[in-house]
């Protein structure tokens, strides 16, 4: 316990100075430019009080959510499928890897003037963000397999099951988790990217709104809680990464 | 120097009748998937909806256009001038952080913190701060590029082989030539592995600015011809995003390969 309270000494205090820093850096400038640390927590309270932030939030969640989960319901099934049947895989990597290294939110401007406002735009382009690295990483996991593996599996004569579950699964799943955590971190910004530039709403809109308004402390707030569930989502994604990596190590 | 040429060799022949095995399967999928393309967008959406046909068709009158060809530039400017600025401060930051645990503990929470927030979300206050003009969106690129280099830096910074710096400490080197003749050295294949992120996220910066502050670039040429029906032309922009990302790719990768090819290593990934 001693020990534990030592160890987070020096993230507190870092902590400390960088409020403190903000705090004066707040103060002593503009308020249109920038607002302190006090001000940006009232700011927060006044916007979780009128009842518009935790509704805004539930909007960008259910939009978050639903991109993801059909990124990884689409993802995982068709990376497995081209780890395991080689001939696809082949003829399909170079242009995973070209679409992985696209920026897609060049996307969007097609998806606004063919899909227009609705919900189903924005879950799109949630999707197109986190579905690719799922795909390229899986397909990574199975080239990481060697052939020799499966010849031996298949001499024994393993089943399609066995071959699955002792060969298959083993060696891609920590490269599909990999994935996962880096779909977590694209889903959040195709999520913004969305509220942003399709319909608003949302976070997005939050920030959109305040800065339109000359809201700086609104506009410091909502980067603010969108910056903690940034850093929280990232831990979650990497206790998910280690957890399935674990006996890579 | 036999030992090179064997280790050399072997893969190369390995690797040539597979290349050969690969390509044919490569092709036909590609094409499959652009026929795919063109009869879906046929059969089902409306005739400005782009297909492969249509913007082969428009690409040569495209890639020539004046507009075009300035909002390129000024794109790729754009990305090379924050590149360089967050490669710099990146680099330098990184490396100290690396090498003394005390900034190391000071800033590290922030500058993961910062990285792992969605870059695109600081536009808005960016345009309050520099206006609705390019300054924004050189702000933008180099937000989205610098945490990813100062994250790799320091991993390399901290990687380096601690006999290295005992040597040099025992021919009393200074810190100054300590950190610029062995701790970049040694951090260099780190170095192009966040540069390599960097400049995928530089590009994604660029473009996203463009949207929102409608500055001109290939991202509001893009967006201007979408809204206007064109989507062939928008989307000969988009090919030549692409084209930028997998080069970047290629020349990092190339790059590692012929001036470091005494490193391997999993890249961190964003």
């Amino acid at each position: 316990m001693q020990t534990s309270i030592r160890r987070y000494v020096p993230f507190w205090l870092s902590l400390a100075v960088g409020i403190a820093l903000w705090e004066v850096a707040g103060r002593s400038t503009s308020a249109a430019f920038m607002v302190p640390f006090s001000a940006t927590l009232v700011r927060l309270w006044e916007l979780i009080v009128a009842g518009e932030f935790l509704g805004q939030l539930a909007e960008s969640a259910k939009l978050f959510f639903t991109g993801f989960v059909l990124a990884l319901v689409v993802g995982i099934p068709l990376g497995m499928l081209l780890a395991r049947v080689r001939a696809l895989r082949i003829g399909i990597e170079p242009y995973l890897m070209l679409i992985y290294a696209t920026p897609l939110v060049a996307l969007i401007p097609f998806i606004l003037s063919m899909m227009g406002f609705g919900f189903a735009p924005k879950v799109l382009v949630v999707f197109l963000f986190a579905v690719f690295p799922v795909l390229y990483n899986t397909v990574e996991g199975a080239r990481s397999i060697k052939p020799e593996m499966i010849e031996v599996a298949h001499s024994f004569r393993s089943g399609e099951w066995a071959l699955w579950r002792e060969v298959m699964l083993p060696y891609t799943l920590p490269y599909t988790m990999t994935g996962v955590r880096q779909a977590i971190g694209r889903a959040l910004v195709g999520m913004v990217a969305a509220e942003f530039f399709l319909s608003s709403t949302g976070l997005g809109q939050l920030i959109m709104g305040a800065s339109q308004n000359f809201d700086t402390g609104g506009v410091f707030a909502s980067i603010f809680v969108i910056g903690l569930i940034g850093v929280g989502l990232m831990r979650v994604g990497l206790m998910i990464e280690r957890h399935f990596a674990r006996w890579r190590q | 120097m036999a030992d090179a040429a064997i280790t050399a060799t072997v893969p190369a022949a390995r690797a040539a009748p597979a290349a050969r095995g690969v390509l044919v399967p490569r092709l036909i999928t590609g094409l499959a998937l652009l026929l795919i393309w063109e009869v879906a967008v046929r059969l089902l959406a409306p005739a400005y909806v782009a297909k492969p046909t249509t913007v082969l068709m428009v690409a040569p009158h495209v890639l020539t256009d004046p507009v075009f060809l300035r909002a390129t530039g000024n794109t790729l400017a754009a990305v090379a001038e924050g590149l360089a600025v967050a490669l710099v401060f990146g680099t330098v930051i990184g490396l100290l952080m690396g090498r003394s645990a005390a900034l190391e503990k000071a800033i590290r929470h922030y500058v993961n913190g910062f990285y792992a927030m969605p870059m695109i979300v600081v536009l808005p206050l960016f345009s309050l701060w520099f206006g609705y003009s390019a300054s924004t969106r050189i702000a933008t690129i180099i937000f989205a590029a610098i945490f990813s280099i100062i994250v790799n830096v320091a991993d390399g910074a901290r990687s380096v082989p601690r006999e290295f710096l005992e040597v040099a400490r025992s021919f009393r080197s200074s810190r100054l030539r300590m950190m610029l003749n062995i701790v970049l050295p040694s951090s260099m294949p780190y170095l192009l592995a966040g540069f390599r992120l960097a400049a995928g996220r530089a590009l994604i910066g660029a473009v996203v600015a463009e949207f929102f502050i409608s500055v001109g670039g290939l991202g509001y040429y893009i967006l201007y011809n979408s809204r206007s029906y064109h989507h062939n032309e928008a989307f000969v922009g988009v090919l030549l995003l692409a084209a930028f990302g997998v080069s970047f790719e290629v020349l990092v990768q190339a790059a590692t390969r012929r001036f470091l090819p005494w490193y391997r290593r999993d890249e961190k990934a964003d």
